[in-house]
């Protein structure tokens, strides 16, 4: 019953948004399904396989210079296009990486991912003819099913035919990753985390398993790395920076990691708080880092967990 | 008779420490066979060689007349020699009927099925309950593993490995944690539960000699990673000298 | 002589990496925790270091006196590990993963805490390694100020050595990072034991900061530059091996020199490419063990 009733008020809210509230908050709508698509990714890897890794912003990055290099640098518009690319690249990048970084566990699996994000973020900087260098790349809005959307200005483009396009990019992607999680593989992935040798015993190929998840979890943050690079207007490589991976990685935790809805709620959650703390204090990252340790200690479901709580089930 | 797992010859060294020399033996179809041994004789490496988590030093290792050697555990449990494990291994946060799921989909070669959702698959769902049912546990199907009791732990731990399909199955020490009372109840109903379910043979390490004395058809004694003696379980049990070297005490007597 | 600058600023790279990382490994080898916060706590160090300098300047103290108030400002900004480590104590018993990003959490809050006291901007302390005077033949010249840095490392690598292997301290912590419960059981105060060796870890990292600062320029970016270059350090050198950090060390400090001078912007992808190479041919590091 109250999966439902959370469920309906997201689907009126998300519905409503953009008649209702000013153009910035509709705005924020957008980034709040870019980062929720990408932390779906986050937690395929995370919260249900249990590979932390402080890298994966470096793919939100690809996807958000993907959309980029192809509109600014090339001339080509079309928003599928971008994300078939941003897609492609990563998976790419991901195959690559993963099958080096997959055969190990949390500790060193962390510090490569790390290591990796940041190499990638001085890629970053070197290629400057490619990317821009330190200023970044501004994007240009994409065309959606070849419409370019010319007639009408910039915000009502993105409160209008982009938010919509987003919304139901976010709804497939959320049932594919619904599907994912309960299908066989799924099962098998927090099989493997659980207790990777009794799973192994069971026939299932664990370092496998987890190079799929990366590999997936890798063309999720890329796609919403493109969307949030479109409603933001730029790619800057501090999106690649471990930092930012880290902030993915608390998001999620504060939404609920390992839980389906964790993304959303943290993307949600987060989206306003960020809002409200930068409005008023410029030591938010403090702010957050804080949030993390209490988070951490005390609702280490996140705000998810927090909710079951409180509506008196248990999950 | 069909021969259904062979070690030859398996050596296992650890830098100057010789675990398992020249180890060999065969288990036919229809063999249940108990490997004792003291504390440090080499037992659960041997287990743990015949199941893949070892690679031995030298020697070889046949199932089904081909040698399984240089395959890797999850290669091994997908031919059909499954293992089980000293310490409950069960998955926590999974129902007993998602634990045993896991084996019933990668035996299929359904791991990588990523787009639909697990309880949509018929043929595995019936598997689970048949082999759910067999050990005994059909009313705890959708219970979550950390809620059972040791024994039912136990059971579907085992229970875990048999949607495989094994033609034999390894057990290291399985009534290991379980109270005495309990202990022939587990065990009678363990190989009523594998035997219907077309498991052919079991290799089990115990320590338990009452169990041994009276479950297992073969009793094989390892002593410094290497086999004294390969015996019916009366001849093993009356040779005081083979006792002496293995076990310290025959079964049947009165003991402190 | 170029080469022997290159070398000479390739010891010293090493020099103070082996530091920090010294301070990473020790940590990890006794509470199995990547400590992230080792770079921040090395720049807290750094702009701690030339705050400490410059009012003792302020107050007519002697230039001379930079290095002895460079290491007395290194252990005392090393005491924030006790606050570090007294919260992370919260998380002991929880999923690496989780202790891991508490370490973040952590990092998240003394990057606002360095740029609360210190502003934005990079602090330089001006020509002070001359302030020893240098040495030199024809092009080959180095501050004494770097080689007595250097020194200091190899005293305090020494001195750890010594400790470790040679006091029943040592020999206790050493008990306590193989097996915790068993030390526990011989009535070992555990708690004192890990909140010895994280203090002595974050010591290590403020020390090695504020050392290096007279050399170098304390800013923001100083936490990620350095978390890249250790955590390279330990990755080739194995996580936990005293050993390692030396070897890595060495290796890291060394690709940074030849880097810097030849192929600057390359810096960090030559290293990761020698991290690469090695993980092929030892999955855990020169000295490493797997991790279970």
């Amino acid at each position: 019953m109250k999966n439902i009733l959370l469920i309906g008020l997201f689907v009126a809210t998300v519905l409503c948004s953009p008649f209702v509230v000013s153009p910035y908050y509709a705005t924020l709508v957008i980034t709040m399904f870019g980062y929720s698509i990408a932390l779906m990714g986050l937690n395929l890897l995370f919260g249900y396989g249990g590979l932390l890794s402080l890298g994966h912003a470096m793919f939100m990055a690809i996807g958000a210079y993907t959309v980029g290099v192809l509109g600014s640098k090339m001339g080509i518009n079309s928003f599928e296009v971008h994300l078939l690319a941003a897609a492609s690249v990563s998976g790419l990048i991901a195959a690559v990486l993963g099958a080096l970084c997959a055969r190990y566990t949390t500790i060193y699996f962390s510090m490569l991912t790390l290591a990796f994000g940041m190499i990638f973020h001085s890629f970053l900087f070197k290629f400057y003819n490619l990317t821009g260098g330190e200023t970044g790349i501004s994007v240009a809005r994409p065309s959606l099913f070849g419409h370019a959307f010319s007639e009408i200005s910039k915000t009502r483009f993105l409160t209008g035919p982009f938010y919509w396009y987003s919304l139901v990019l976010f709804l497939v992607l959320f049932a594919l990753m619904a599907l994912i999680v309960k299908s066989p593989f799924g099962q098998a992935l927090r099989a493997a985390r659980d207790n990777p040798q009794k799973t192994e015993f069971l026939g299932v190929p664990v370092l496998r398993v987890r190079y799929v998840a990366f590999v997936v979890s890798a063309v999720y943050c890329a796609i919403g790395g493109a969307i949030l690079a479109v409603s933001i207007g730029a790619a800057d490589p501090e999106l690649a920076f471990w930092t930012q991976s880290g902030n993915i990685v608390f998001i999620l935790v504060l939404g609920g990691l390992g839980q389906l809805f964790g993304p959303l709620v943290g993307s949600a959650t987060f989206a306003l708080l960020q809002d409200f703390l930068m409005a008023n204090t410029q030591y938010w990252r403090f702010a957050f880092g804080a949030l993390l340790a209490i988070i951490i200690v005390v609702a280490p479901r996140g705000v998810v967990g927090l909710l079951a709580r409180g509506f008196g089930g248990r999950r | 008779m069909e021969m259904l797992l062979r070690a030859r010859d398996l050596t296992k060294r650890y830098g100057t420490f010789v675990a398992l020399n020249n180890v060999s033996f065969d288990v036919t179809k229809g063999e249940v066979v108990a490997v004792v041994g003291p504390n440090g004789a080499g037992k659960t490496t041997l287990v743990n060689t015949l199941a893949g988590l070892h690679v031995p030093d030298a020697g070889d290792v046949l199932f089904e007349g081909r040698s399984v050697v240089t395959l890797p555990p999850a290669a091994r449990a997908r031919r059909g020699l499954a293992r089980s494990f000293q310490l409950v291994s069960v998955y926590p946060s999974f129902t007993v009927s998602e634990m045993v799921a896991v084996g019933a989909f990668s035996r299929r070669g359904r791991t990588f099925n990523m787009l639909r959702p697990a309880s949509w698959f018929e043929p595995e769902r019936s598997e689970i309950a048949s082999v759910v049912e067999a050990f005994g546990l059909s009313h705890r199907l959708d219970t979550l593993c950390s809620a059972l009791s040791q024994g039912e732990k136990k059971l579907a731990d085992i229970a875990s490995a048999m949607t495989l399909r094994p033609r034999l199955i390894l057990l290291d020490e399985p009534t290991s944690g379980i109270a005495s009372s309990d202990k022939h109840r587990i065990m009678e109903r363990l190989l009523a539960a594998t035997e219907s379910l077309g498991v052919e043979s079991l290799v089990l390490v115990e320590h338990d000699m009452e169990l041994i004395a009276r479950y297992a058809t073969r009793v094989i004694g390892l002593r410094a990673g290497e086999i004294v003696a390969d015996l019916p379980p009366s001849q093993f049990f009356g040779d005081p000298d083979v006792i002496e070297s293995i076990v310290g005490k025959v079964p049947g007597h009165a003991h402190g | 002589m170029a080469f022997a600058n290159v070398l000479f600023a390739a010891i010293f790279s090493a020099a103070v990496l082996f530091l920090v990382t010294a301070g990473l490994q020790l940590v990890f080898g006794v509470q199995r925790i990547v400590n992230l916060t080792a770079g921040s706590v090395y720049a807290l160090g750094a702009y701690f270091g030339a705050s400490a300098f410059d009012w003792v300047v302020v107050r007519g103290g002697s230039p001379l006196l930079l290095l002895p108030v460079l290491a007395i400002a290194g252990l005392l900004a090393g005491q924030i590990g006790f606050v570090i480590e007294r919260v992370l104590r919260l998380v002991y018993e929880r999923d690496e993963a989780f202790q891991l990003l508490m370490t973040f959490a952590f990092v998240l809050m003394l990057q606002d805490f360095l740029r609360a006291i210190w502003g934005a901007q990079p602090r330089i302390m001006g020509d002070l390694p001359d302030v020893y005077g240098a040495l030199g033949i024809g092009e080959f010249r180095f501050p004494v100020y770097n080689a007595v840095v250097i020194l200091c490392s190899l005293s305090i690598g020494l001195l750890l050595w010594w400790f470790v292997e040679g006091t029943r301290l040592g020999h206790i912590v050493r008990a306590t990072a193989e097996n915790k419960a068993m030390s526990e059981a011989m009535g070992v105060d555990t708690k004192k034991v890990t909140t010895l060796i994280f203090v002595l870890g974050s010591v290590l990292g403020t020390v090695g900061g504020a050392l290096v600062i007279p050399t170098t320029a304390a800013s923001l970016e100083m936490p990620s530059a350095l978390i890249v270059e250790a955590f390279a350090v330990v990755v080739i050198g194995g996580l936990g091996s005293m050993r390692g950090a030396l070897f890595g060390a060495v290796i890291v400090g060394g690709m940074r020199a030849i880097a810097l001078s030849y192929f600057p912007e390359m810096e960090i992808m030559a290293i990761y490419l020698v991290v690469v190479a090695v993980l092929f041919a030892r999955p855990y590091g020169l000295f490493g063990k797997a991790v279970s």
